[in-house]
């Protein structure tokens, strides 16, 4: 015992000091936390890759990343950033409210800055101020819904729909601020929001069901459980005929009937121009005002419409930013 | 300061948090031999407490003593399901776990509340002035150290009480205990009870920590709790640990408390290491669980030979 004990002792202390002899030179390093593994928020990794390149931040060339995934459990998420701290990275990036707010608490008055994205509600999260200054050092991007085009959207989809159902899990905050939002201007556009409030992925086949029931059509918010079990929902929903409407560009490609929404991948370019600004010293992360996307664009999928028997409106197709005829797996 | 003392500080600090929630779970799974996963649902319950108190504009300090009466009074809760109602061991703190996540939920208003602008019992004017500037990265550590020592000896102080010593006498032999006409299901829901303000003790730490509370830091804290547990009882089972020779006249022997304590730490240290080492979050599950199953079954190795020898 005494033997095997003191083996996995050297080991241990052999790793933490390989990991502790990173090199710098000219290259720079960063940690990418991301709290959720789905389709937005890898395409807003990619583009915060891609945007750092823009700036002359090469992966591989003289930018060192080190990526981490929370499969969004808290506590990872916060070992996760105390390791990107521990390990003197010269940014965090941190994708999702609860990824961005453990990096924050773990690089609060350590200088090390950090930026954020796919955070819906920055100020809510005290991420920032009121007037979008920053409350430290610390800055990024926000992937607030664009609740009112979308419901005109739906609008001119289905005319004559009345019910709106929406999904989401009681323990995301974004979703239960983006149903407040919803709640507030449906009435404007002739629509009565339906909820459905879950606790787990578990929940999901039932509560689909039961809100299927009573609505018109469902409308899809950037909720982390529901769009990781979307496909239950579309499969149910295309069973009873009733059309799906998502948030981005992703759910769109996998049987949405179409969104009005955030290209995430712009997000995260956008979010790694900025990271680019604060690396290269032109600017301080807690000098930068976190922005948004304020273009949205619309997606479509005409195999979804015509398996629903719905012809989507010429000029919204015609805007579309992209439209796609397949249903992806 | 060069990334190893920092990742072994960041260590030392996830690492007596925890170890303060693994006391707790020692109490339920090796004292009183009741499975208690109640604990997933109270160590977010003292962090929710927490957060809505320091917004309300309580006394950083003051939560950490809230935090531990309403653990308490969740733990007597899982105590009265199991014992009153007569339901199972397991199955009462299921129940329990599963009726704190939506009652934590209810106490925070949201999933999220952060309490960053807030002052904690790490951050606020008081350390900042008088803590020179040099020592301030260190003032999480001690202070974390001071109460982790603080619950130690409080927990090694009532063992040793009578109440304490019925406690023991309850995991051990519950004969025992009915013999000394005692009512053996009040002591388990003090038990329960102490175990659990110890969670939400923890978890009132953990959010003031890591600067907000977040409903998914609940979920696996027992399996935390557990492996924390086995990993130190198990590594500190020999008594003496180390035997008398030259250097220690009379061997140094570690108790219980302590060894859960190095544990958590030790637990902490595996998972920082495994992620330094490139593991993906999505293996550290499995990580946890074969370490889990390699001290199990090595010191039953150990406890067959012994058997075989006598």
């Amino acid at each position: 015992m005494k033997k095997v004990l003191s083996v996995l002792l050297v080991a241990v202390l052999a790793v933490s000091l390989m990991a502790g002899c990173g090199t710098k030179g000219d290259s720079v390093t960063i940690g990418i936390g991301q709290f959720a593994e789905h389709g937005s928020l890898d395409n807003c990794r990619e583009g915060f890759l891609a945007g750092l390149a823009e700036k002359g931040y090469v992966e591989g060339k003289n930018l060192k990343v080190d990526f981490e995934n929370a499969q969004a459990d808290g506590a990872i998420a916060s070992q996760i950033a105390n390791n990107f701290v521990a390990n003197k990275v010269d940014l965090i990036c941190g994708i999702a409210t609860p990824m961005a707010q453990s990096a924050f608490g773990a690089a609060q008055d350590k200088d090390i800055p950090v930026i954020f994205t796919a955070v819906t509600d920055p100020v809510a999260a005290e991420l920032a101020n009121a007037d979008r200054t920053p409350v430290g050092n610390i800055t990024g991007t926000s992937d607030k819904l664009p609740v009112e085009m979308q419901l005109e959207m739906i609008r001119k989809v289905l005319p004559d729909a009345k019910t709106i159902g929406i999904m989401y899990s009681t323990s995301e905050v974004n979703s239960v601020s983006a149903i407040e939002e919803y709640k507030a201007v449906a009435g404007d556009y002739g629509f009565e929001i339906v909820e459905s409030g879950i606790s787990t992925t578990a929940d999901i086949p039932l509560a689909a069901d039961n809100l299927l029931g009573k609505v018109d059509c469902i409308n899809n918010l950037t909720d982390n459980t529901v769009v990781s079990s979307l496909p239950v929902i579309l499969e149910k929903a295309a069973a009873k005929n009733i059309p799906v409407f998502g948030s981005e560009i992703e759910q769109v490609k996998i049987g949405c009937l179409a969104a009005v929404g955030l290209d995430y991948y712009d997000l995260g370019k956008q979010t790694g121009l900025m990271a680019a600004q604060v690396l290269s010293g032109e600017k301080k992360a807690s000098e930068i005002n976190f922005e948004v996307i304020d273009e949205a664009a619309f997606y479509g999928n005409s195999a979804v419409a015509s398996n629903l028997g719905i012809t989507l409106p010429e000029d919204l197709v015609s805007s579309a930013k992209e439209m796609f005829d397949t249903i992806s797996e | 300061m060069s990334a190893i003392i920092s990742i072994i500080l960041g260590v030392l600090e996830e690492g007596l948090v925890y170890a303060i929630m693994a006391m707790g779970v020692y109490i339920t799974y090796k004292i009183l031999d009741f499975p208690d996963l109640s604990v997933d649902g109270t160590f977010p319950l003292g962090s929710a407490v927490t957060a809505v108190l320091i917004i309300a504009g309580v006394n950083p300090v003051l939560t950490l003593f809230i935090s531990f009466l309403i653990g308490a009074c969740a733990g007597m809760l899982t105590g009265l399901i199991h014992v009153k109602l007569k339901v199972r061991d397991l199955l009462s703190g299921i129940i329990m776990m599963t009726a704190l996540y939506s009652l934590n939920l209810r106490i925070a208003g949201k999933a999220n509340l952060p309490i960053f602008s807030q002052d904690t019992i790490f951050k606020n004017a008081f350390f900042k002035t008088v803590v020179p500037k040099v020592l301030q990265p260190y003032t999480m550590l001690v202070l974390l150290l001071i109460i982790a020592v603080i619950m130690k000896l409080l927990l090694d102080g009532y063992l040793k009480t009578k109440s304490g010593y019925l406690l023991r006498a309850v995991g051990d032999n519950e004969v025992l205990v009915t013999a000394l006409a005692k009512d053996k299901g009040t002591v388990k829901i003090i038990g329960l009870a102490i175990a659990n303000a110890f969670v939400a003790l923890a978890g009132s730490i953990y959010a003031q920590k890591s600067g907000f509370f977040e409903i998914s830091t609940g979920t696996g804290t027992i399996v935390i709790g557990l492996a924390s547990v086995i990993i130190g009882t198990n590594l500190f089972k020999r008594k003496p640990f180390i035997k008398a020779n030259g250097l220690f006249k009379k061997g140094i022997t570690v108790k219980a408390t302590t060894a859960v304590v190095i544990g958590a730490i030790l637990y902490k240290a595996c998972v920082a290491v495994a992620i330094a080492a490139g593991m993906e979050a999505s293996d550290l599950k499995l990580i946890t669980a074969l370490l889990f199953l390699i001290i199990l079954v090595v010191s039953n190795g150990r406890k067959r030979r012994v058997r075989a020898g006598d």
